[in-house]
């Protein structure tokens, strides 16, 4: 059931008990996490957490502390699959899901003591309604009970009986026909995957409802959304409208600044709002300000796209854009803070301008940027590619490892990770450049029919970088944007993408992501998740549907080729 | 030469680290008690030859055996207080209860826990290591129950005023179940985070199985 007074149903009741965090591995729920965490030791709640990175960690860890808790938090994983079902718990713990997942599962929406959703009601849900889909089985019950009763008088009871078997026909009928308007509705609803508001924004609205929000909650709030925009996972408008939300909480945090008496210390988080300020750009370049600009030109999925940085012409093309825009190019190859200020001064405008002239319209991009001491300044996006590159780092041993790094570089005392997130994410972006860039050059993107197919060998450079699953679907969403811009071919060019990497070379598994269409106004809705249970289903491939997001599995080497050729007969 | 081996008993302390008690050196100790005891026969013997003969030559030896007396009393007397201080910090360190290997390490086991001296005794009852022990718990218990009204109050707890009564803490190695006061238990694994009181955590941070995070 969803959840309406986030207070009183939700807080209150777990404020006097002890509870456990199931907390997915993703920047969102990282930022949930801490803004919740910082909730619970402001009351002295108290808590256990335990990361999970996908279905058999949950069940796993469910099964370990079951026995000790009552309450069970989920953030960012559960909303979108049978809970009750997978987790078969007992009949008094309650669980509170707070999930971007979306659709809803029907069964967690029509529970109503045991799952309790943390999801606003007017995020566009569209749950069927309850009468489709349950139906009370006692009706059919007692016809076949009297059924067994019948049979001792046969004269009498004939016409009686002529009659009920009539009846019973036209039940039947009914319930037939039920069942499979029943299985439309459920088709329908499930089809398509697709993303809700940040759980980061779900709790920081909670502690917002208390009065409890500090800036550093804030900040979580802007990463976590952030993240949702950076991996694509919501619509443009989306993202514009929750900006807005959070651009008024930034004001309302930031409002002494303005009167020079009350200043903050310099020590102090400040948030601001980067859009149309003049000395400080924002700009869709990845990491430019801890980069230098040539870099982040290069690396940036956007113009690197858009330039066509793999070939020699397109090297050719950003040497004029620099020369357009005025920047020398020794000025460029150097660090950003390095660079002249007068140079610094005008940037964005300077940019935007020959921007426009090179076919790049959406240069500028509304983000938050927040400053700490006199030498700390970090863009929202930055923070989300330092901390997805710690968490999906392979130079951490185990998986909870890392999600520990990672949930440390969050907090402000630990600037330390978070700038060696930063190197880190400098290296996976060069990688993910430089991949894409093969990848094209040796046209490794092969069209199979309803999709597009791009494998990436074993033997590849940097290959291990990209086997955890958003490395990967970032990776295949650049991919996809570059082809797009790539080739010629204009049906090709709405297609979507399915792509694999290696994940294991011991068990000989492969990780696979599908990527829906590259469309200017997509609703980025992604339907490879059921198309991929089924075809697993249908060739019995030893597939493992092991991530929150069901577009991402894990097959066995061997039996991809037959997997593909079903799924090419699936979406055809 | 003389003090030799009272010298080898001050340096294996020195050489233990902070905090570790090596096992009790009974053996050096006798030796040096020994030695002791020889030169002071000889400077007896010595002394009484002196006085009866009146042969002043032999003063300077006198004197000799004598600094060397000191020499082996002062560094028995430091053996074994630095001995005392160290059992003292490991009642503050590991609570009433020690670990066994630990008390291999003292002298005597002797629980003769009657007695209610003050808590320190001279050096000469180093053979009542675990009774000088037993009967500093018992001082100390009596302190604390004396403080804080009706039920004391355990000073062994917090070193520092704390900041805070729930600390978060991380699990660094697996250690099973862990009970809390309300007699349900919270399963440590690795890398889970807990949010706990704090003096149920303090004995686990020392032993390193959970990390103190600081945010």
């Amino acid at each position: 059931m969803f959840v309406s007074d986030f207070r009183k149903e939700f807080y209150e009741v777990v404020q006097s008990q002890r509870v456990l965090l199931f907390v997915a591995s993703d920047v969102d729920a990282l930022c949930a996490c801490k803004i919740l965490q910082a909730l619970f030791q402001c009351d002295h709640v108290q808590y256990t957490l335990v990361p999970v990175s996908g279905w058999q960690e949950l069940e796993t860890a469910f099964l370990e502390h079951k026995e000790q808790f009552r309450y069970f938090i989920l953030i960012n994983c559960g909303a979108n699959v049978d809970l009750l079902d997978i987790l078969q718990p007992d009949e008094e713990a309650v669980f509170f899901v707070c999930d971007t997942h979306r659709p809803v599962n029907v069964v967690n929406v029509y529970s109503d003591t045991q799952i309790r959703l943390l999801i606003k009601q007017d995020d566009d849900l569209e749950v069927p309604a309850y009468e489709d889909i349950f139906r009370d089985e006692e009706e059919d019950e007692e016809h076949s009970g009297n059924e067994g009763d019948e049979g001792s008088e046969p004269s009498e009871k004939r016409t009686r009986l002529e009659e009920e078997i009539a009846a019973q026909t036209l039940k039947r009928r009914q319930r037939r026909e039920w069942e499979a308007r029943r299985r439309d509705v459920l088709f329908d609803y499930e089809q398509y995957e697709y993303h809700g508001t940040s759980a980061a924004m779900v709790m920081f609205d909670l502690a917002w409802l208390m009065s409890k929000d500090l800036s550093d909650m804030l900040w979580w709030a802007i990463v976590g959304l952030t993240d949702q925009w950076v991996q694509d996972k919501i619509t443009q408008v989306k993202y514009v409208t929750d900006v807005g939300v959070l651009q008024r909480h930034v004001s309302r945090h930031s409002h002494r600044h303005e009167d020079e008496a009350h200043a903050l210390s310099v020590d102090c988080a400040r948030i601001s709002f980067e859009y149309d300020s003049l000395t400080r750009p924002s700009l869709r370049l990845a990491l430019y300000q801890h980069w230098s600009l040539h870099d982040s030109l290069c690396n940036t999925c956007y113009t690197a796209a858009r330039f066509k940085l793999w070939s020699l012409h397109g090297q050719k093309r950003l040497q004029e854009f620099l020369a357009d825009v005025g920047l020398p190019l020794k000025q460029v190859k150097q660090k950003f803070q390095s660079m002249d200020v007068s140079l610094k001064e005008n940037l964005r405008e300077m940019i935007e301008e020959s921007a426009n002239k090179f076919g790049m319209k959406d240069m500028r991009v509304q983000t938050f940027s927040v400053h700490f001491g006199f030498k700390h300044k970090f863009l929202a996006s930055d923070v989300v590619f330092a901390t997805m590159s710690l968490m999906e780092s392979p130079e951490h041993g185990s998986g909870t490892d890392s999600f520990t790094q990672a949930l440390d570089s969050l907090s402000r005392g630990n600037l330390d990770k978070l700038y060696h997130g930063l190197e880190l994410a400098k290296r996976q972006l060069r990688a993910t450049q430089q991949t894409i860039a093969s990848c094209l050059c040796t046209n490794l993107v092969v069209s199979q029919g309803p999709f597009l197919y791009c494998a990436l060998m074993e033997g590849t450079p940097d290959v291990a970088l990209f086997s955890k699953p958003a490395s990967l679907s970032l990776l295949s969403r650049h991919l996809l944007k570059s082809f797009v811009c790539s080739t010629k071919n204009r049906r090709c060019k709405l297609l979507p993408l399915v792509m694999a990497a290696p994940l294991s070379a011991e068990q000989g598994t492969v990780t696979m992501v599908g990527i829906p269409p590259e469309t200017d106004s997509s609703d980025r809705k992604n339907f490879f998740g059921r198309a991929f249970e089924k075809a697993a289903e249908g060739t019995n491939s030893r597939a493992l549907h092991n991530h929150f997001d069901l577009s991402v599995i894990e097959l066995k080497a061997e039996d991809r080729s037959k997997f593909l050729d079903a799924l090419v007969t699936l979406l055809s | 030469m003389f003090c030799e081996k009272a010298m080898e008993l001050v340096r294996e302390l020195h050489r233990a680290a902070e905090g570790r008690l090596p096992a009790f050196n009974e053996d050096g100790l006798r030796q040096v008690l020994e030695e002791m005891k020889a030169l002071y026969e000889q400077n007896q013997s010595d002394v009484n030859e002196a006085k009866s003969s009146g042969r002043g030559d032999l003063i300077p030896t006198i004197k000799f055996r004598h600094c060397s007396l000191l020499r082996n009393q002062r560094c028995t007397v430091a053996y074994l207080y630095d001995r005392l201080l160290r059992i003292r910090a490991l009642r503050w360190e590991y609570g009433s209860v020690l670990p066994s290997a630990l008390r291999f390490h003292m002298s005597a086991e002797e629980y003769n826990s009657e007695c209610q001296d003050s808590a320190f005794l001279g050096p000469e009852s180093h053979s009542g290591k675990m009774d000088w022990f037993n009967r500093y718990k018992k001082s100390l218990a009596t302190y604390m129950r004396s403080l804080g009204g009706d039920e004391g109050l355990d000073i062994t707890q917090d070193m520092k005023p704390p900041k805070s009564l729930y600390i978060e803490v991380r699990c660094l190695k697996d250690y099973g179940e862990f009970e809390v006061e309300d007699g349900t238990s919270v399963l440590l694994k690795k890398n889970s985070q807990h949010f706990l009181p704090r003096w149920k955590c303090e004995q686990l941070i020392r032993q390193g199985i959970l990390e103190h995070v600081l945010s």
